[in-house]
């Protein structure tokens, strides 16, 4: 009977190096996180669970250094995409929450990390900490109490509602605001990647600026963890900067570039998105098809009736047909030598944004439908389903949610002027 | 110079490797808690009559012995690299890079994969210690 490996993946995109780092992750995740998934969902407050198993990942598995260049301790990987893809989806298959919080450590730090775009000042004095013996980890800070998602519509706000600003006093850039909800904020976060205004209400793409903060300067404060519906391992608080002063150097490359190759990082964020999508749905396959399989109903088991193998060639032709999209997209990112954008092409984030939501859509309606036919099991928690039902929730809300999405992927393909 | 592969090309690898300051310092913690020797298996072509193994034995940043050997049982290694011997060249010569050639299937690796994520500084100073001495080639 075919399993979860026999879903698109072309062979030929994808090395045997990164497959092989795929298996790695599975099988940390059989041994160490599955036995005590359950209690990882309880640990949402303190991370007392999640912060060790965090460790084991960033930094024992390597996946922190991946992209860090050679000379600062990284592994330099190349074909990115390719690489948070399978990562993406092994861990998502585990842990939608702890998926996110572990592909997001080094998200914000994407726009000075690849060739050609690379800070080096920066990777010199952060790198060595991604990628030493303890755990380090960063969070992207975009979102603001009064914005919403207006802080990702830069296409049509254009950064205008952006609150927190960031003002240069001599050598020192001084940063005043607020921050809600980025993945690893709280007591998780070492290394803020802040989007700030550099003039408040412009709309002027030189005034887009991205700054690192470590989190113990002074004026850094955060709130205490969010309580949500899933994605426990994925810790969300607010953050205050109230004249929080760091190097001049701590912006990422300066006006203009920063808004340039931050579109990088929108785009893989929606790749990475569609990856955990992906595997949540192949999370789901295995526990559908076990359970319609033993099930007996009327003499046969569960998924000899047609109506339930209505649902269960429903949810296999989502995984497919979200998998290839999302490897095709792939491949035109890893290689502009062959398609011709760069991976910071606007157009890529716009055009992504429409994978993402055909994966969040994918995604929940198969943990619905599997819900339906496992009944009440389905909704206990012993059958997991419902963790993933709960955890698969954001993944279409966060980055400006749907609405966003969909005007951005409509505004590439049909050029809107005034959306 | 020594033919590559030959016993005499890995006492120069070995004696280039045990004189490389980035290889004793980044590779301090290779091979210390772990199995770090390395099987090389160089398939044949492009002037390479028959599969060959090369073995390296490394661990903190020294490396205690490399050596032809005629099958892989015969010495314990925690990590094989495999390849062909035409691929394996450009790296030897230092017109490819080692990690690139691994990470997209060019060379094969089979091993603990996170070892090499997390050592990939050592890594790297390994494979430009390859290319550090002048060399003869088969089938040139």
């Amino acid at each position: 009977m075919p399993t979860i490996d026999n879903f698109i993946r072309p062979e030929e995109w994808v090395s045997s190096f990164v497959t092989d780092m795929g298996k790695e992750i599975r099988k940390w995740g059989k041994e160490r996180y599955l036995p005590i998934r359950r209690e990882v969902d309880e640990d949402w407050r303190n991370h007392k669970l999640i912060e060790p198993l965090l460790k084991e990942v960033l930094v024992d598995l390597g996946l922190n250094s991946a992209f860090f260049p050679f000379e600062v301790g990284g592994a330099d990987m190349p074909d990115p995409m390719a690489f948070v893809n399978v990562l993406g989806e092994e861990l998502a298959r585990i842990d939608a929450g702890f998926a996110v919080a572990a592909l997001c450590s080094t998200w914000g730090l994407m726009p000075i990390m690849f060739k050609p775009h690379r800070n080096m000042e920066l990777l010199e004095e952060f790198g060595p900490k991604f990628c030493g013996e303890e755990l380090y980890v960063g969070c992207h800070a975009m979102t603001e109490p009064g914005g919403g998602a207006d802080i990702e519509n830069i296409g049509q706000v254009k950064g205008k509602t952006i609150q927190t600003t960031a003002t240069l006093d001599g050598d020192e850039w001084v940063i005043n605001g607020a921050k809600m909800w980025p993945t690893n904020s709280g007591k998780v976060g070492d290394l803020y990647t802040v989007i700030c205004t550099t003039k408040l209400g412009s709309t002027d793409p030189d005034d887009f600026a991205l700054i690192l903060v470590p989190a113990d300067t002074k004026g850094l404060k955060v709130g205490s963890a969010y309580q949500k519906c899933g994605m426990s391992a994925d810790m969300n608080t607010d953050i205050w900067f109230d004249n929080v002063r760091v190097p001049k150097r701590y912006r990422f490359h300066g006006p203009g570039d920063d808004l340039k190759y931050w579109k990088r990082a929108i785009t893989i964020g929606s790749m990475a998105s569609t990856a955990m999508c992906v595997g949540v749905m192949k999370a789901v396959y295995e526990i559908i098809k076990d359970y319609t399989t033993t099930r007996v109903v009327a003499g046969k088991p569960l998924k000899e009736h047609s109506i339930v193998a209505e649902m269960l060639c429903d949810l296999t032709m989502s995984i497919e047909s979200t998998s290839a999209w999302l490897w095709a997209y792939t491949r035109e990112i890893d290689h502009p030598e062959i398609y011709g954008w760069d991976p910071w092409d606007e157009r890529f984030a716009l055009k992504t944004r429409g994978l993402s939501i055909h994966a969040t859509n994918a995604v929940e309606r198969a943990c619905s439908r599997a819900m339906d036919y496992m009944g009440s099991y389905g909704y206990s928690r012993e059958g997991d389903i419902e963790k993933f039902w709960r955890d698969q929730k954001v993944i279409g809300l966060w980055m400006g949610g749907k609405g966003l999405k969909t005007i951005e992927n409509a505004r590439y393909w049909y050029d809107l002027k005034t959306l | 110079m020594a033919l590559y592969p030959s016993n005499a090309w890995c006492d120069e690898w070995k004696n280039a490797l045990n004189n490389d300051p980035a290889v004793e310092k980044t590779g301090k913690n290779w091979g210390v808690d772990f199995n770090g020797n390395f099987i090389f298996e160089l398939q044949p072509g492009d002037g390479l009559d028959q599969t060959t193994y090369v073995y390296l034995e490394a661990a903190a940043g020294k490396c205690s012995d490399a050596r032809l050997v005629k099958d892989p049982s015969e010495v314990d290694a925690g990590f094989f690299v495999i390849g062909l011997y035409a691929n394996f060249k450009p790296v030897v010569k230092g017109e490819k890079d080692f990690i690139e050639g691994v990470v997209r299937g060019i060379l094969k690796l089979k091993g603990d994969m996170s070892k090499i994520m997390r050592n990939a500084k050592f890594i790297r100073a390994v494979a430009n210690s390859i290319s550090s001495f002048e060399n003869e080639y088969l089938g040139e």
